[in-house]
């Protein structure tokens, strides 16, 4: 049994994992992405206290606990903005500067492998992209807020072993380890004064890159699911703070100002050309509260509050190791967030239809909003379905997420101010096999 | 769906903008008076050009206030001898990058305004007293008489014979007032490169004196008033951009000797008396010395370096002061000097705070505004500017006054603090018009001076210095004096003036 388990999973992991460097989302919660399962994601990511599929693992992995059979759940998300605009504000870059944010559309792979190694104990692994960011500005070149960034891309993909123990019939607890990897990436152009003219003008780009596969960091995870009542389950999951560290570079090239002889003393600085820099990113703590409720008739309810520890985010600093080019260092002074999540599922046999809702605070300070990440507040409607047998199943689960317009008009860590609004959507489907 | 929101979002912005900028109509007749800062001057002379980008014409234009008129002074070719005041510029010649004189003033274009001009500023180094007790100007005997002349109009037989500039004002009876003088009672000492009470540097007990005069002077029920303080000067890159070491021309890095700077030399005085060591007649000037932006030429002739590295041996003029009345300009500040400045400027600033809270006045606490500048620049939309000289974006080509980014930044500060204490909600500057906008003379064979041996020239290894923005320091620069304002063509009818006290640098 166990020798025909081993065999075809490396590689499994092995592909969605190339395929995950490829991908990046693109509306996270901060830059959390939550849409790591179908089922979960149609009932509203309301799924810690339920946790009765493969993706348990990312969600609750005391779910795998209860689940007796190798399962393998595979699947994808798909996510995109409707809409995402600006309309700027004085004193920058003032009042009839607009600006929009290109609809990429992000594909997420995932896996989810669930071994049961004896009546009790189980094995699973995850692979899935828990953290990104991708804010591509249109018009570059004119965009505003070019100095600050014109494209900005976290990507992540975590791998994530996990065992589950059934302490007793009705308790399941699970620890695992997580390792992330992680890229980034930021590109913006430089300004200097023209002395001819005393004018502003660009004079460089500036690519900050830093690949997937080049970073990585350990983190662990462990949960707990405790059904006291056949029709009620209780769940309790923590992820840890993991802070990656980057190493990469910054390829500044030349931006020719229409102006030989500026451009001539600007190349004469010595600043284009290849420059390794250093960065970290801690990304947060989580933990994740949630009850599932049997209604009887065929309806389970999810209810959820989760938790993410977003002060650990203070600051964003690009160290220029070679000390030819200025260090950034960039307060941003996050806060923790709490997100509030409701989900109903009603089965037809083995068929279901899940709807849900869920609102989620934005851990973003007005004065950190900006080209990189413009943050909100938002509400988010969801709504799903699925087929499961026990040999098989699959389930499509969709989010329509509208975020509050985000005003900055007071306060701006880059003196950059104007009003952000944006809609998104994703999809997620998900294919199960079980044995 | 997308289009309608991309279009609606700019008017929503501008709608909510728009309503917050509402209360700035809360001020309907905006006056200034002060200096040159008040003026808009720039590089070296006030114009159109830079009348128009000035911090009080971006306020004015900000709070709503339609008809905020200034004594518009037109800019025209620079002829040869000059006929105006001229105005500097970076031009290219060849290889060889010079700040040289790219326009000059030419007439004023609206002398026949039947009232005093909104803006009262005016430049040609003005004093504090001069606010309340110029009454009465004399074209042609001084330059402060003759740009003094021009926008006050108070010249025998001129529409305001007998009225200063705070009686101008107080006869347009505004309802906002902003006032900032006093910065040439100290300004001066930097210019003449020595620090003396009574020559270079006004007695403090005077001008606390002026300046509670001219404070009461524009305070009235009803009437906002705001004045600022004064920065500390010692910052300007006037000042800071010329390192008080020897620097490699080769490598423009500062020369070390046995692990120490080589500093450069001066005349010495009376706290740091001077021994020279034959074949050198200067010697080293004393650490937190400084050297001012017109030692450049000097310095391009061996002036001020030790003969055993190539120099002459000759020191750096200190600015000396024989009575009763002969001011010789110098190049270096001391220590002494420094100290004596910026004492003064704080005993001003005590002055000026207590005379803003006796009248109800508002205080800009400019001198702390400034430091922040300096010490960090100003950062917009991933733009930094700074105070470098040329390149850092906040200062114009005489090294003193603001250029229009700089003004951006007076104006936002002004406002901002406006609207803390009133309680409006005047918008703030948009700083993209302000940062993108070249700022070159708008004239036709304008007349620039591209001869190779124009006044200011640098090198190209001197400018890959002012662009390392932050490094300008380690840099030497080949400028040499500010070239003399000639006199500007009597646009009034002349009368009798006494004459001024001690003569004064024209810079200002």
């Amino acid at each position: 049994m166990r020798q025909r388990l081993r065999a075809p999973w490396p590689r499994f992991v092995l592909a969605v994992t190339v395929i995950g460097f490829l991908a990046t989302p693109a509306f996270p919660s901060g830059f959390q992405v939550m849409t790591q399962g179908a089922k979960a994601t149609g009932m509203g990511l309301a799924f810690t206290g339920i946790a009765d599929d493969p993706s348990a693992i990312f969600f609750n992995p005391a779910g795998i606990g209860f689940q007796d059979h190798f399962s393998v759940e595979f699947g994808a998300a798909v996510l995109s903005r409707a809409s995402s605009d600006f309309a700027g504000a004085n004193p920058y870059p003032g009042i009839g500067a607009v600006g929009s944010v290109q609809k990429q559309v992000f594909a997420l792979p995932n896996l989810y492998i669930v071994v049961p190694l004896t009546a009790d104990l189980k094995f699973g692994v995850g692979i899935d992209e828990p953290y990104g960011l991708g804010v591509r500005w249109n018009v570059p070149e004119l965009w505003s807020g070019r100095f600050i960034s014109q494209n900005a891309v976290i990507k992540s993909a975590d791998i994530n072993p996990v065992f589950s123990y059934k302490l007793l019939p009705e308790l399941s607890i699970a620890a695992g380890a997580v390792y992330r990897f992680s890229g980034v990436q930021l590109e913006r152009n430089t300004a200097a004064t023209d002395p001819f003219t005393e004018a502003q003008v660009d004079v460089a780009h500036t690519k900050l890159y830093s690949g997937l596969g080049d970073n990585g960091a350990w983190g662990y995870n462990a949960a707990i699911l405790w059904k006291p009542a056949p029709a009620v389950g209780v769940g309790v999951s923590y992820r840890s703070k993991i802070t990656v560290d980057y190493g990469g570079t910054a390829t500044v090239t030349p931006r020719p100002t229409g102006d030989p002889a500026f451009d001539q003393l600007v190349a004469a600085t010595g600043i284009f050309g290849v420059h390794p820099v250093a960065t970290e990113i801690a990304f947060p703590a989580s933990v994740n509260t949630g009850v599932g409720l049997n209604l009887g008739g065929g309806f389970t309810l999810g209810l959820e509050a989760d938790w993410t520890e977003w002060s650990s985010f203070q600051a964003l600093n690009i160290v220029f190791t070679d000390g030819l080019l200025p260090n950034i260092n960039r307060q941003t002074n996050w806060n923790d967030s709490w997100a509030y999540r409701v989900g109903l599922e009603k089965s037809f046999g083995a068929w279901a239809i899940r709807a849900g809702y869920y609102f989620d605070n934005t851990p973003q300070p007005e004065q950190d909003a900006g080209p990189i990440l413009a943050d909100n507040d938002r509400n988010v409607y969801s709504f799903g379905f699925g087929y499961n047998t026990p040999q098989w199943g699959f389930d499509v689960g969709g989010l329509y997420i509208v975020f509050k317009n985000r005003q900055v008009l007071t306060q701006s860590t880059d003196n950059f101010f104007g009003i952000y609004s944006e809609k998104a959507w994703a999809a997620v489907a998900d294919i199960r096999i079980s044995f | 769906m997308n289009q309608i929101l991309r279009r609606s979002l700019p008017l929503a912005a501008a709608f909510v903008l728009s309503a917050r900028g509402a209360g700035a109509q809360a001020f309907q007749n905006f006056v200034t008076v002060g200096d040159s800062l008040i003026a808009g001057e720039e590089s070296g002379c006030v114009v159109q050009r830079m009348q128009q980008r000035s911090w009080v014409a971006l306020t004015a234009n900000l709070l709503g206030v339609s008809d905020f008129e200034q004594p518009w002074i037109s800019e025209v070719a620079a002829t040869n001898p000059l006929t105006g005041y001229p105005c500097l510029g970076l031009t290219l010649n060849g290889t060889s990058l010079a700040i040289e004189i790219v326009s000059e003033t030419g007439p004023y274009t609206n002398l026949a305004l039947p009232r005093p001009y909104n803006n009262l500023g005016f430049n040609g180094s003005p004093l504090m007293a001069d606010f309340v007790d110029l009454t009465v100007t004399t074209p042609g005997a001084s330059d402060l008489d003759n740009l003094a002349g021009g926008v006050l109009r108070n010249c025998m037989g001129c529409p305001f014979q007998g009225m200063s500039a705070v009686d101008e004002a107080n006869l347009l009876a505004p309802d906002l007032v902003a006032f900032w003088g006093g910065n040439n009672d100290v300004l001066n000492a930097m210019f003449a490169g020595v620090a003396i009470v009574g020559v270079t540097i006004t007695p403090v007990d005077s001008f606390t004196n002026s300046t509670n005069q001219v404070i009461a002077g524009l305070s009235a029920p009803g009437r906002t008033l705001v004045t600022g303080d004064i920065p500390n000067i010692i910052d300007l890159p006037y000042a800071t951009t010329i390192p008080p070491v020897v620097v490699d021309p080769t490598t423009m890095k500062p020369v070390i000797i046995d692990g120490q700077l080589v500093p450069l030399l001066g005349p010495g005085d009376s706290a740091f008396p001077c021994a020279p060591v034959a074949p050198d007649t200067g010697c080293p000037l004393p650490q937190g010395s400084l050297v001012m932006l017109p030692a450049s030429t000097l310095l391009g002739q061996g002036v001020g370096i030790k003969t055993a590295l190539g120099g002459t041996g000759q020191p750096l003029p200190h600015g000396t002061f024989t009575p009763p009345s002969t001011l010789t300009p110098g190049v270096v500040l001391y220590p002494d000097d420094i100290t004596l400045i910026q004492s003064t400027i704080v005993s001003y600033n005590q002055a000026i705070a207590a005379a803003a809270t006796a009248n109800g006045a508002i205080l800009i606490d400019s001198n702390a505004d400034f430091a922040e500048v300096a010490k960090n620049g100003f950062d917009v939309g991933g733009v930094h500017l700074s105070t470098a000289y040329a390149t850092g974006g906040i200062f114009g080509y005489d090294g003193v006054h603001p250029a229009p980014s700089g003004y951006g930044i007076v104006a936002d500060a002004f406002i901002q603090l406006l609207n803390a204490e009133k309680g409006t909600h005047i918008p703030r500057p948009n700083f993209s018009n302000i940062l993108f906008t070249p700022n070159v003379p708008d004239i036709v064979n304008s007349g620039v001076r591209t001869s190779s041996g124009g006044p200011w020239h640098y090198s190209l290894d001197t400018w890959r210095g002012f662009l390392n923005s932050g490094l300008a320091r380690r840099f030497a620069i080949q400028m040499p004096a500010i070239p003399e304002a000639p006199r500007m063509v009597p646009q009034l009818p002349p009368a009798p003036r006494a004459a001024r006290r001690v003569e004064r640098h024209d810079v200002d």
